[in-house]
């Protein structure tokens, strides 16, 4: 064990054991609200730096070569031949139906499937169905079924048609980085009424799914889906964590993460996982005071000052702010690969090598940071779901007979919820840990730069779990 | 009506707790990959360079 690692792994083992102290107290003094915590929130933090130092200690120690290279995939079953076009096309009758319900459903957003298909089965739902499943979307992925279905037809046709031309290597992840940006402006900086409006809802996935289809048309179905499709992208690197691969006809079984861990990064990855996180960030830091008074308020008032209306005033700040805390995420990830190329003595790779290359790293955390801070959407809206499809219009049927089902808020407590949040970005920094370790492991060569490499990824972990759980403190 | 940012010094306060242990950390770093380079500028020195060689980066 190097001097480092013990002088680290003392005062974190004295941290958490203060923290596992501090509960007594801290109960007595009924610290109770919504949230019945045994400690107060701050403490948590604490707990969790100490967790991840010791995560730290223990790896450095414990795992001396690269593991997840030498993993083999396992077979596990074979799927028949009709089930692909089977799901595309299930994947087609659902897009099209929450088209058709945001134009001919009802206007209120909360009667109409619509919006909570998108904001929370689709964009919370299907994250974690990727963590569980691997990549269930690709399978139901609706233009990417078009695009193959449109493409079985022209060579039926017209034989073999033009060739697609070749994706550029430097264009990478950055359609997907940019429509994942727009989403979040969409989510966060759109006004409500817009932003929640069934058929503008439908408009702007009618325009997504053209945008999709003219990038199929020219790059070819796969490259596309595996680089420019926005959503396809998003959910296709969550599934990187699962122990499951959908490949071609065969379900695969694999280590949890190894499909993270030999992921090959291509230009554009730090890109989209900062817009992922920033934005999941920024939705955070929108629900606190200090976003409103200190931010959002006297910048919305001088562009109103300026001659703007309050609705657009209202997006300019919010889309700043977005642009802003991905700024702040991308430093902070920059600076502790600027820290790892310090701390190697003759490395030949940049800084910006060496965050291309550490980037899958940071998927975990992503996904972390979606359970942290939708877990309580998905548990409590995602019932709507109930009574939403057995009334999809809003029009008063009563096809599956939950029209009248009401969300339960009593089925998980709010403790409960904080709960998983914490444990979830633990759990989600401390698998970035282990990547970033075996990475480390492969790319350097002796274990002893491999592990001072990563002092400074650790600080970048712990970094991003402070700010997860501030940022929880202030909007629970 | 706005408040200047100090009016909220309070918020900034309770931050600064979530942030320190963060900033624990950045300063061992700090002082440990300062001994770290000293050490291993002193083991160049002596001739016995072959760990310190060794850590050169590459993929």
């Amino acid at each position: 064990m190097t001097a480092f690692i013990r002088r680290l792994a003392l005062p974190a083992l004295a941290t958490l054991a203060a923290a596992l102290v501090a509960a007594g107290p801290a109960q007595a003094h009924g610290l109770v609200g919504k949230q019945d915590l045994p400690i107060p929130k701050w403490l948590f933090a604490w707990a969790a730096f100490a967790v991840l130092v010791i995560s730290f200690v223990g790896l450095a120690t414990l795992w001396r070569t690269p593991r997840f290279a030498e993993l083999r995939e396992q077979a596990t079953l074979r799927l028949p031949a009709f089930l692909e076009p089977l799901c595309g096309l299930i994947g087609i009758l659902i897009f099209s139906g929450v088209i058709y319900a945001g134009f001919a459903g009802t206007d209120e957003s909360a009667a109409n499937v619509v919006p909570t298909s998108i904001y929370v089965i689709f964009w919370v739902g299907i994250p974690i169905l990727s963590l569980l499943f691997g990549d269930v979307f690709r399978a139901f992925n609706p233009w990417r079924a078009v695009g193959r279905a449109a493409g079985w037809v022209m060579g039926r046709v017209a034989g073999d048609g033009p060739e697609p031309v070749a994706y550029p290597d430097r264009l990478g992840y950055w359609p997907a980085a940019a429509g994942i940006f727009g989403f979040a402006v969409l989510e966060l900086a759109i006004p409500v009424t817009d932003r929640q409006d069934p058929s503008t809802l439908a408009v702007l996935g009618l325009i997504y799914a053209a945008v999709q289809l003219v990038g199929m048309a020219l790059f070819g179905v796969k490259a596309w889906s595996d680089r420019g499709d926005a959503f396809g992208v998003y959910f296709g690197l969550f599934a990187t964590l699962s122990p499951l691969r959908w490949t071609g006809r065969q379900l695969v079984r694999r280590p949890l993460l190894a499909g993270t861990a030999t992921l090959v990064p291509a230009a554009g990855l730090v890109g989209l996982i900062c817009v992922m996180i920033g934005s999941t960030s920024f939705d955070g830091f929108t629900a606190s005071s200090l976003w409103t008074d200190t931010f959002a308020v006297p910048l919305q008032g001088r562009f109103v000052d300026a001659g703007f209306s309050r609705e657009h005033a209202n997006t300019l700040v919010f889309t700043g702010g977005l642009i802003a805390m991905t700024g702040v995420i991308s430093a902070l990830y920059l600076l502790g690969c600027a820290g790892m190329k310090s701390a190697i003595t003759g490395g030949t790779d940049s800084t910006t090598e060496l965050a291309k290359r550490f980037a899958p790293t940071l998927i975990p955390i992503a996904l972390a940071y979606v359970v942290a801070h939708y877990f309580g959407l998905l548990s409590y809206q995602g019932q709507a779901m109930a009574y939403l499809l057995s009334d999809p219009l809003g029009d008063g049927s009563d096809y599956l007979g939950q029209a009248d089902y009401r969300i339960d808020y009593t089925w998980i407590s709010a403790t409960a919820i904080y709960y998983v949040q914490v444990v979830a970005l633990i759990a989600g920094h401390a698998a970035g840990l282990a990547l970033a370790h075996d990475r480390a492991l492969l790319s350097f060569s002796s274990v002893r730069t491999a592990t001072r490499s990563q002092y400074w990824m650790l600080a970048v972990m712990v970094a991003f779990t402070s700010l997860a759980l501030w940022l929880l403190s202030n909007s629970s | 009506m706005t408040s200047p940012p100090l009016a909220h010094a309070g918020h900034w306060a309770v931050g600064l707790i979530y942030l320190a242990p963060v900033a624990i950390l950045v300063v061992t770093l700090l002082v440990i990959s300062r001994r770290d380079r000293l050490a291993e500028a002193e083991e160049l020195r002596q001739g016995g360079g072959g760990a310190a060689a060794n850590d050169a980066g590459g993929s």
